[in-house]
């Protein structure tokens, strides 16, 4: 009862409506599963019953993948399946199956749960001073963080100013899901995802299950966006379902669940307050973070809080810095990664409290950038590695044409360090069988098309075209370890491994045909060779973005262009680099103009539909133009990351270029819509 | 529930027979009676577009049409638009500009686009952009769909 995944070119797979996601199984037997879930955002459980329960399924969530990593706080765990109390709507509770979901979710009748509502704790700025959420805690902290030394003030200029980011869903266009089948002994997941070992580990953990009775498959996955790293509880339901009843379950999610239940991002309030000369130079900073860590201490709120602080100093040289920050917990979901995952954050933070040195100084924004950059790296006192950032912003601004444009159009500027996740390492395998060469990456595209870089890479690294290498669907059975696709990390672990599985199987078919190899007789014989590749240097690295706003005819700020400059190393797949420079730009534009998740005070969502959410329509896009600095990178093949720069940097140049348009500070994203409008119409 | 209706309808040149529940949602006839899994859902609130068909002519959101309501209906999905190997010139297009990533959004943008071209065989960009708003994409920022209608346009017209 295997799944067949075809290797062919995704491009014309996808476009003949070939593609294999997770959804498009259909296996023997198969049942579908509705998940029960909270209508309120914190009540007590008095009981439940019906179909699968907390009673029988006694299991908690690990926090695996990009969400692993924090401080955990071990007294509180996050039920699979609620049982005494729930905390947010949408909380998982029971499930039921069905013969399709149509029949499952008629089943939902069969399930009865009593519950006696409590008031939720909903402001993140009200939760400290609010009663625990959990009993089990003394109050609602999930993490605390405090970097850099105090210090007294005494410079000229005082700035201070109060930032926020909304929460905002990562609404891939393919809504989360698996399919879990059971032989008696062996667990196999299939699985839309940023990581096949993440879901082993979660999985394992939350079942209590040895990880070599689990095998987890990548399907073709329709977008991710951080959603689809970790594991969440309705995987845990459905694999139970499936040993239970020995027969295949899937689970699907609809929009509306993805909106109430998949991690959001973002949620940050940043008080920033900047000391600097009239000549514009920063001298010190201080911040105060708050983060709507939702509410579980798991996952995202531990870490968080230190990972956004640390970022705040960007690219710039500012000798003093204070930053303490904390993560509280909210009745929302949980807080998780949205592309970007805290730079986003930082940089917005930072960015704005640039432009307003400039506003207060009487200085250009490029002019007040400039001052504060740094012709050496250094490690700021907030504890991150910085590049250099003068000469690549003065590549950016003659790349921009800034001093030019600036006479005629109203623009903003961002300049930010992209941290990729590079640490942790990924793997590859390389194997050569029957005239033809395979590879895996241990964490894969979910839709990046790393396909393409990882057959590029083989072809050079072996001699093989590219027309006899097949990319392969990551799977835990084929590597032996891996980690996953996010952070923008793939394309230089991912592909530094790939280089060195390469150079392992070819010194090994070298080693065994002494003088006779040669590419033909590679290809005759049979190798395999899997790599580790874990990089010794940081690989930061820097990006700028310039946006042009004009005010419409009918009066409002709209965005006409985004202009990137990204550091990208050598650009593997140069298409690719402009499909995701573009994507992002969509993205980092409704960071602005629309993107956030709201609740009322109830903890009901107000924003329950893929409309709602706010994405971009192809009749919003800006024109966008994708230029890249090519810097060496300290890795072989030459790759930079790339992925989450424009989040991080198409925020900040668009606000300013929305302020400067329209002649008023915006301090949060997204941008409230009526103040977006001009008080005056232009002339015609 | 209540009894099954019986159906017939055209998908893609081929006569289909079909037993469904009144409520039965033509998506779902189309994916899981008729195995064509092509068509996507995304959102389930006709928003995002990624199950679009052409119904009789015109494109629909496949996920808030009921399958009785296909009944006699002529269909057309993703995987109608090929003839055999030949793929079609949106097809062609949307591979050569890359009008797409993650591939999720795809057969609804292609559907959408040839239910554009089919209207309208040489779209201005406004055109396009208005074309394919019913259709949301995560990944692209649809610069590259755009640039792929457009270049689809320019096939079609060029083999007039």
């Amino acid at each position: 009862m295997a799944v067949e995944i075809d290797s062919e070119d995704p491009e014309r797979f996808f476009v003949r409506g070939k593609g294999r996601y997770v959804d498009d199984i259909k296996l023997e037997g198969m049942l579908h599963l509705h998940v029960v879930r909270s209508p309120y955002a914190r009540a007590r459980v008095i009981s439940v019953s019906g179909g699968i329960t907390g009673n029988e399924l006694r299991a908690s969530m690990e926090a695996v993948g990009e969400d692993a990593g924090g401080e955990e706080n071990t007294s509180v765990s996050f039920p699979v399946l609620a049982t005494e109390t729930v905390n947010y709507v949408g909380q998982p509770v029971a499930a039921v199956l069905g013969d399709d979901r149509y029949e499952a979710e008629d089943r939902a009748d069969e399930v009865d749960v009593q519950y006696e509502p409590l008031t939720p704790v909903m402001d993140p700025e009200r939760s400290l001073e609010s009663g625990p959420i959990h009993r089990q805690m003394k109050d609602n902290l999930v993490a605390e963080s405090v970097l850099g030394k105090d210090f007294k003030a005494n410079a000229p200029i005082e700035l201070e100013d109060t930032l926020r980011m909304a929460r905002m869903s990562p609404n891939p266009l393919e809504p989360r899901g698996l399919v879990a089948a059971y032989d008696g002994s062996m667990l196999t997941v299939y699985a839309s995802t940023q990581s096949v070992f993440s879901w082993r580990e979660g999985l394992a953990g939350s079942l209590g299950m040895p990880e070599d009775k689990i095998r987890v498959v990548q399907m073709d996955t329709g977008g991710a966006f951080g959603s689809k790293g970790g594991i969440y509880p309705e995987y845990v339901v459905a694999a139970h379902a499936a040993m239970k009843t020995k027969r295949p379950v899937k689970w699907i999610e609809n929009r509306y669940e993805h909106l109430m239940t998949t991690d959001q991002g973002r949620g940050v309030r940043a008080k920033m307050k900047v000391y600097a000369e009239r000549n514009g130079k920063v001298k010190g900073l201080k911040a105060d973070l708050l983060i709507d860590a939702g509410a579980y201490p798991v996952g995202g709120g531990g870490w968080v809080a230190s990972w956004i602080s640390s970022q705040l100093i960007g690219p710039y040289y500012i000798p003093k810095a204070y930053a303490t920050s904390r993560a509280v917990l909210t009745n929302k979901v949980n807080l998780g990664p949205y592309r970007g995952a805290g730079r986003p954050e930082a940089a917005f933070f930072m960015e704005r409290m640039m432009d307003k040195v400039a506003d207060e100084t009487g200085l250009d924004q490029a002019e007040v950038r400039m001052r504060n950059t740094t012709t050496k790296g250094w490690t700021t006192p907030l504890g991150r590695k910085t590049p250099p950032s003068k000469p690549f912003f003065n590549e950016a601004l003659r790349a921009f044409k800034y001093s030019s444009r600036k006479k005629k159009e109203k623009l903003g500027l961002s300049l930010f360090v992209l941290v990729p996740a590079s640490s942790g390492g990924e793997s590859a395998k390389v194997a050569v069988k029957g005239g033809r060469v395979k590879v895996w990456m241990g964490g894969n595209s979910h839709g990046q098309g790393h396909g393409l870089f990882a057959k590029m890479l083989a072809s050079k690294e072996l001699g093989v075209p590219e027309n006899l290498i097949d990319f392969q669907h990551t799977d835990t059975s084929a590597l032996s370890s891996g980690v996953g696709s996010w952070g923008s990390r793939t394309a230089m672990l991912g592909g530094g491994a790939v280089v060195e599985a390469s150079r392992k199987l070819k010194a090994a078919a070298k080693k065994k045909l002494g003088k006779r190899y040669s590419k033909a007789r590679l290809l005759e014989g049979e190798y395999e060779a899997e790599a580790f590749f874990k990089p010794k240097d940081f690989l930061n690295s820097l990006g700028a973005n310039m946006a042009s706003a004009r005010i419409t005819k009918v009066g409002m700020g709209t965005i006409d262009e985004v202009v990137s400059y990204y550091d990208v190393g050598t650009p593997l797949t140069p298409y690719m680099v402009e499909s995701q420079i573009e994507g992002g730009t969509a993205q980092g534009l409704g960071e602005v103009m629309y993107e956030q998740v709201l609740y009322s005070e109830d903890g009901q969502l107000l924003t329950p539909s893929i409309a709602d959410a706010g994405l971009i329509h192809s009749t919003e896009m800006p024109k966008v133009v994708a230029m890249t600095g090519t810097h060496r990178s300290s890795l072989k093949h030459g790759a930079k990351g790339l992925g989450e720069s424009p989040t991080i940097g198409v925020p900040p140049a668009a606000t300013r270029a929305l302020e400067v348009a329209l002649g008023r500070r915006f301090s949060y994203l997204p941008i409230e819509q009526e103040k977006l409008w001009a008080v005056e119409l232009p002339k015609e | 529930m209540a009894g099954k209706i019986h159906i017939s309808l055209t998908v893609n040149g081929k006569e289909r027979e079909a037993n469904v529940q009144p409520r039965r949602l033509l998506v779902h006839l189309l994916r899981e009676d008729l195995g064509l899994t092509g068509t996507h859902v995304g959102c389930d609130t006709t928003h995002c577009g990624a199950c679009t068909v052409m119904l009789n002519g015109k494109a629909v959101k496949s996920c808030t049409v009921l399958a009785v309501q296909a009944d006699g209906a002529e269909v057309l999905t993703v995987e109608g638009l090929a003839e055999g190997e030949e793929l079609s010139a949106v097809q062609r297009a949307f591979i050569a500009k890359h009008g797409l990533q993650c591939g999720y959004c795809t057969p609804g943008m292609l559907i959408a686009a040839h239910a554009l071209l089919q209207n309208n065989p040489d779209p201005t960009d406004e055109e396009i952009r208005d074309g394919i708003s019913g259709n949301l994409c995560r990944c692209t920022g649809y610069t590259k769909i755009i640039d792929s209608v457009r270049y689809a346009a320019k096939i079609k017209n060029a083999h007039k």
